[in-house]
């Protein structure tokens, strides 16, 4: 049992989102708990890129629904429009969010950290305003109805399990790349940048270098999302991408645990089955959701799930793992 | 003009904590709604009712300080005091305190447009000399003036003001002179707030339109205005805030209304890129 760690996580995860989940929910055959699931997915990859952008490399950052809008965005209009396909979508709404962050990461990242935070915030307010008044490109208040379902290579997608399943892959894909990314030199690299800008720059890390790529990163994922959200839910509003949602997010990080990813998968799924839960009171969610935040700051000061503990459990399963054992002969 | 007040009383607690106070926005939305309520619930006069917005805004200033601030700063020492890991608690927890607030004023007054009763709305027009503003924002002018002269007054004339100039320069310091900190950073909190507080209630005298959310946007302009003004100038942020609402109708000529609302972010985003330091700011 010495190596658990890493078959849970090298197994346990795929195995649970692709076969688990899934019987369950064809057990259950409602589609509302099949819009649910996706819903946990989407906000999982969410909160683990803005825990890689937030956590691990520690820019504190508003501006979740700017990528996941300009995702989002991006696939309806292509797709009602022109018509595109879901991958399609995906590569240019990638590359347009690569391109964004990169002039924006490029700006933004010689920012301290309340300042980042706020113009980010200002981002995120910003493009409101402008999916809200851009009638041309955005339909304004109106948003995009009808946008397409998920076709991969002309086959159609459209019930909630095959849905599912296609967000289940994307969500897989998503926090690979992201662990890989903390749990590594690399991600060594970004805490180091983190705990002391000045040691990290004198021991040889382009500390602006690296702040970019990660801004980059993380709005490329979190613009996958937003595809994904395009597609699964087919309507795209400005209302979906107020500062607010960025502050649920950040809220669903705050709670797992700061840097941890186990703890933003855990902060994810909490942010989409508590309001869900709670849907008696309808109007006190973000009220429940503002006293969450502040209470997990004052008392749960390293989330649920802390970065040390996740970290440690993560070198331990790498340790012990059957891939480096094989390495190590 | 009234980004001004809001501006100068979120900046006065930049400088004292090096703390963003993100529910300064509220504590603006909190003196309208006194407003409010003394109009229509109450019945009170104009004159009554302006007591109660300064009592409103320096209780609300304490309760903010109490909960959202003091909490974070258990350790006193210089290293903890200037982490990293404070200022970004202070700031989400009063991101969370100006949510709680809102939130709760929304369920109340459920996010609707408030509008004052005709007879307490500001808005006889004047003729200055064949330009003609409505008395509101005549008012609102006044009492920006006023307000600022009485605040350089108070940091540089008495006995407290002193205390919060030499904590906003060196709080290890300033404890080691026998200053009690505490004591000092609730005054600022109590003084900021009132200015909000009174900002809040001119402009819905002015205007007579109150909304539970009118906090989020002024408190985002009060920070641009404070980066504009070089972060720890008061007279900066003013001045800055004052030109942040003069390019705003000036944008207004050329865009759809809708739009000017960027103007400030935009500015925001060039100054911090390019004169981090601000107009008025000290190179350090």
């Amino acid at each position: 049992m010495r190596n658990a760690p890493s078959i849970i996580v090298r197994l346990g995860v795929p195995l649970a989102l692709l076969v688990v989940v899934p019987a369950v929910l064809a057990l259950l055959d409602s589609a509302y708990f099949g819009r649910i699931a996706q819903l946990i997915l989407i906000t999982v990859i969410l909160t683990a890129s803005l825990n890689l952008l937030m956590g691990t490399a520690g820019l504190l950052a508003l501006d979740t629904v700017l990528f996941y809008g300009l995702g989002a965005y991006t696939a309806a209009i292509l797709s009602v429009n022109y018509g595109t396909s879901f991958l399609a979508d995906m590569a240019i709404a990638i590359t347009l969010a690569g391109l964004v962050g990169l002039l924006l990461g490029f700006a933004l990242v010689r920012l301290v950290s309340i300042f980042f935070a706020v113009a980010t915030m200002a981002l995120a307010i910003s493009f409101h305003t402008i999916a809200l008044n851009w009638d041309g490109l955005t339909r304004g208040a109106m948003g995009y109805r009808g946008i397409p379902p998920i076709r991969i290579a002309g086959y159609e997608i459209d019930g909630w399990f095959g849905m599912y399943l296609v967000t289940a892959i994307a969500c897989l894909i998503a926090l690979f790349a992201v662990h890989r990314l903390t749990h590594s030199f690399y991600g060594n690299a970004l805490r180091a940048v983190r705990e002391d800008e000045e040691t990290a720059r004198s021991m040889g890390l382009s500390t602006r270098g690296l702040r970019t790529e990660v801004y980059v990163v993380h709005g490329i994922i979190i613009a996958g999302a937003g595809v994904l959200y395009a597609h699964t839910n087919q309507y795209v509003g400005p209302d979906n991408f107020v500062l607010l949602e960025s502050v649920l997010v950040l809220t669903g990080v705050v709670v797992g645990g700061i840097g941890s990813l186990p703890g933003a998968v855990l902060g994810g799924v909490i942010m989409v089955v508590l309001p869900e839960l709670l849907r008696d009171i309808g109007n006190l969610r973000l009220l429940v959701f503002g006293v969450m935040l502040f209470f997990s700051i004052l008392f749960l000061r390293r989330g649920l799930l802390s970065e040390v503990w996740a970290l440690a459990w993560f070198r331990r399963a790498a340790a012990n793992s059957p891939w480096a054992r094989r390495r190590a002969k | 003009m009234t980004y001004a007040v809001v501006a100068i009383g979120f900046t006065l607690i930049y400088r004292v904590l090096t703390a963003v106070n993100f529910a300064h926005g509220e504590v603006y939305t909190i003196g309208a709604f006194t407003i409010l309520i003394g109009a229509t619930t109450l019945n009170l006069p104009l004159w009554s009712i302006v007591p109660l917005v300064v009592l409103a805004g320096a209780l609300t200033g304490y309760g903010i300080e109490l909960a959202g601030f003091r909490l974070f700063r258990r350790f006193t020492d210089e290293a903890s005091l200037k982490s990293r890991a404070v200022r970004e608690a202070t700031l989400l927890s009063s991101l969370a305190l100006g949510i709680v607030i809102r939130e709760i004023l929304d369920l109340i007054y459920k996010g609707d447009w408030q509008s004052l009763p005709e007879t307490y709305q500001l808005s006889t027009s004047l003729d200055l000399g064949g330009i003609y503003i409505s008395s509101g924002e005549a008012v609102i002018a006044v009492v920006s003036i006023v307000m600022l002269i009485a605040l350089q007054l108070l940091l540089h004339r008495t006995s407290i003001g002193l205390a919060i100039r030499a904590v906003s320069s060196n709080m290890i310091g300033a404890q080691f002179s026998g200053i009690n900190i505490n004591r000092v950073v609730i005054a600022v909190f109590v003084i900021g707030s009132v200015l909000g507080a009174v900002a809040g209630m001119v402009v819905s005298l002015a205007y007579g339109a109150i909304q539970s959310y009118m906090g989020l946007t002024v408190v985002i302009k009060a920070f641009v205005a404070m980066v504009i003004g070089g972060l720890t100038s008061l007279p900066g942020a003013a001045i800055a805030a004052v030109m942040i609402g003069v390019a705003e109708s000036v944008a207004g000529i050329f865009l759809p209304s809708a739009w000017t609302e960027m103007v400030a972010y935009m500015l925001l985003i060039v100054f911090l890129i390019f004169l981090p330091n601000g107009l008025f700011g000290r190179r350090r």
